[in-house]
């Protein structure tokens, strides 16, 4: 209490300014892929538009999405300022969109959802449900009077869309807006060699999607905490630039 | 006569990153004017610092040359256009020094000016502008920022005309204004409920009782210590209070008055308030826990009761093993 004018009590306890954050992953039958050293069983089965050979060993994309979205959790908790102003969603398309965590700091989240990889590509589903639920977020930080950053949306898919085509179109144009009027940050990312990169590339009007080098979700979820990072310190006026030098360590623009 | 007190700390986020105070304040009284300013630098304005100095320095003598025109204008158009336009041409005086955009200059501004019974208030962008009338604290301008909290307008955005606040009016039963930037906003301005913390006024209150550069000295040191802590930005705050009835000193009250600055229950012992006057006079020139317990013939234990009390109003403070008296004891 030496010399203080103002003491803790006296203060006004604002809450944090909120970083919204929309992981929107895609979780089709193709997500189960495996990469690495697996053996045939010589068995079959079609889904999500091919036919696939079952394997036993090697590494699924979906463990690892799972694993680098652990990551993102991981590295978030261990930075002061972002733990208390990232609120992370997470919504899978399959078949259908689902949300599978709410919004919410990450205290709150223990339990990481698991993902089952089955079904088609409903991409614009995903996408539609995904923006819904930010605008809710949205409204309620302001009924409840709490700042917020520019939201974030993660498109993350590995195969084309094959959901509603009209579901699809209204996303791309709702996603689209929303980035030109400065609403949304949004990060399209595409998996493996059969990611179309083309229509990620149509929810980024401001910059190409990214296709991720491997199966390196672990470095993207890692680099994507940092960024969150320094957006969630940037004071009025500021521009938060990506890091392009550090997309190289996962990715290729 | 209006009392100033004023207070700017670089941010956590700032002190990280190497980069300096982009919060300003600054003061003038001049021609029968007091004019307080206060501004932010952009974040992202890498000579913002400049910018935010510049333009509090060249509004506020602007205000102190022009005060009577701008008050007795009747449409606030022309003088919104005025002030800035005269803060376009301080800031581009400055890029041509500095050899950069005038972009790299910009910041929010917050200005208020007195002259006899009428004021004047501006501002653009973030922070509160606050004042004190009969006792109870109002705010006078909100922040402007856009959805997100890392948007605002400043002094070079093309949205400054349309967005920034300008009011005048008598001065009346108004004892203080405020100014405050929005890193300060986060512990002393409650967001929801659009009002500013309490505290304040008690700040405005010690402005009359202790001496300016004593305030200065506490504020920043609650500033490093608390404010400082909820926000990785700057934080700045600058205050004017009015001294209307110039407080005569504590040694100059009667008991009856010592006693109620004192806040002592009408039951308090009389031999309380003599062991306060002897504590505060004791004091003046700085005396350790065991010698003022000597003094007041006191056990030290309960002494320091005394002292923990004084200390939280502010009226004496320690450095090292000593104490001091830091309220104003005699004015002559």
């Amino acid at each position: 209490m030496d010399n203080n004018l103002l003491r803790i009590e006296d203060l006004v306890n604002n809450p944090t300014p909120r970083v919204p954050v929309c992981l929107c992953l895609d979780i089709s039958g193709s997500m189960g892929a495996v990469e690495g050293d697996c053996v045939e069983t010589g068995e079959t089965v079609y889904e999500d538009g091919e036919t696939w050979n079952i394997v036993t060993g090697g590494t699924s994309r979906i463990s690892e999405l799972e694993a680098g979205v652990e990551a993102f959790y991981k590295e978030i908790r261990e930075d002061e300022m972002t733990l208390y102003s990232a609120e992370i969603c997470i919504v899978t398309f399959g078949d259908k969109a689902e949300c599978l965590a709410d919004f919410a700091n990450i205290e709150r989240q223990q339990e990481l959802p698991r993902l089952c990889p089955s079904g088609d590509t409903a991409m614009g589903e995903g996408v539609n449900l995904a923006l819904d639920l930010l605008e809710r977020r949205k409204q309620e930080y302001r009924d409840k009077g709490v700042d917020y950053y520019q939201p974030w949306l993660i498109l993350m898919t590995d195969g084309q869309p094959n959901g509603d085509e009209g579901e699809l179109a209204r996303a791309i144009s709702r996603t689209v807006d929303m980035v030109n009027n400065k609403k949304l940050t949004v990060f399209p990312i595409g998996i493996g060699g059969q990611a179309d990169m083309g229509v990620l590339n149509e929810f980024s009007p401001k910059r190409s999607a990214l296709k991720l080098k491997g199966l390196k979700f672990r470095e993207f979820f890692v680099w994507l905490s940092q960024s969150l990072s320094r957006t969630s310190m940037s004071m009025p006026g500021e521009v938060i630039k990506l890091d392009l030098e550090g997309i190289k360590g996962w990715g290729e623009l | 006569m209006w009392k100033i007190v004023q207070c700017a700390v670089q941010g956590r986020g700032h002190m990280q990153m190497g980069i300096p105070c982009q919060d300003k304040t600054y003061s003038l009284v001049k021609n029968g004017v007091t004019a307080i300013a206060l501004a932010d630098g952009a974040g992202s304005a890498r000579l913002s610092h400049f910018g935010a100095e510049r333009v509090t320095e060249y509004i506020c003598d602007d205000l102190s040359e022009n005060f009577d025109r701008y008050f007795h204008e009747e449409d606030g158009v022309p003088v919104k256009k005025a002030l800035i336009s005269k803060s376009i041409l301080a800031l581009d005086e400055l890029s041509r020094k500095l050899n950069c955009e005038i972009r790299e200059l910009a910041s929010t501004l917050l200005v208020v000016a007195v002259k006899d019974e009428r004021f004047i208030l501006f501002h653009i962008g973030d922070g509160v502008i606050g004042y004190c009338k009969k006792g109870e604290l109002k705010v006078a301008s909100q922040p402007e920022n856009g959805e997100f909290v890392n948007t605002t307008v400043f002094t070079t955005s093309q949205e400054a005309l349309t967005t920034m606040k300008l009011i005048k009016g008598k001065v009346g039963d108004i004892r203080g204004f405020v100014l405050m930037s929005d890193g300060t906003e986060a512990s002393l301005y409650d967001k929801k409920e659009k009002r500013l913390a309490d505290v304040i006024k008690k700040i405005m209150n010690l402005c009359q009782l202790v001496l300016p550069r004593k305030v200065e000295e506490q504020l920043r040191t609650s500033f490093e210590v608390a404010v400082r802590q909820a926000t990785s930005d700057d934080c700045s705050m600058i205050l004017m209070v009015e001294d209307r009835e110039p407080f005569r000193g504590y040694a100059k009250l009667a008991p009856a008055e010592k006693a109620r600055l004192l806040k002592l229950p009408a039951y308090a012992r009389p031999r309380r308030l003599r062991r306060y006057d002897a504590i505060l006079s004791g004091l003046e020139n700085g005396r350790t826990l065991k010698n003022i317990s000597k003094i007041i013939r006191l056990n030290p234990k309960y002494t320091k009761k005394y002292l923990n009390r004084l200390m939280g109003m502010n009226f004496i403070e320690r450095r090292g093993i000593k104490y001091y008296t830091i309220v104003i004891m005699d004015t002559q």
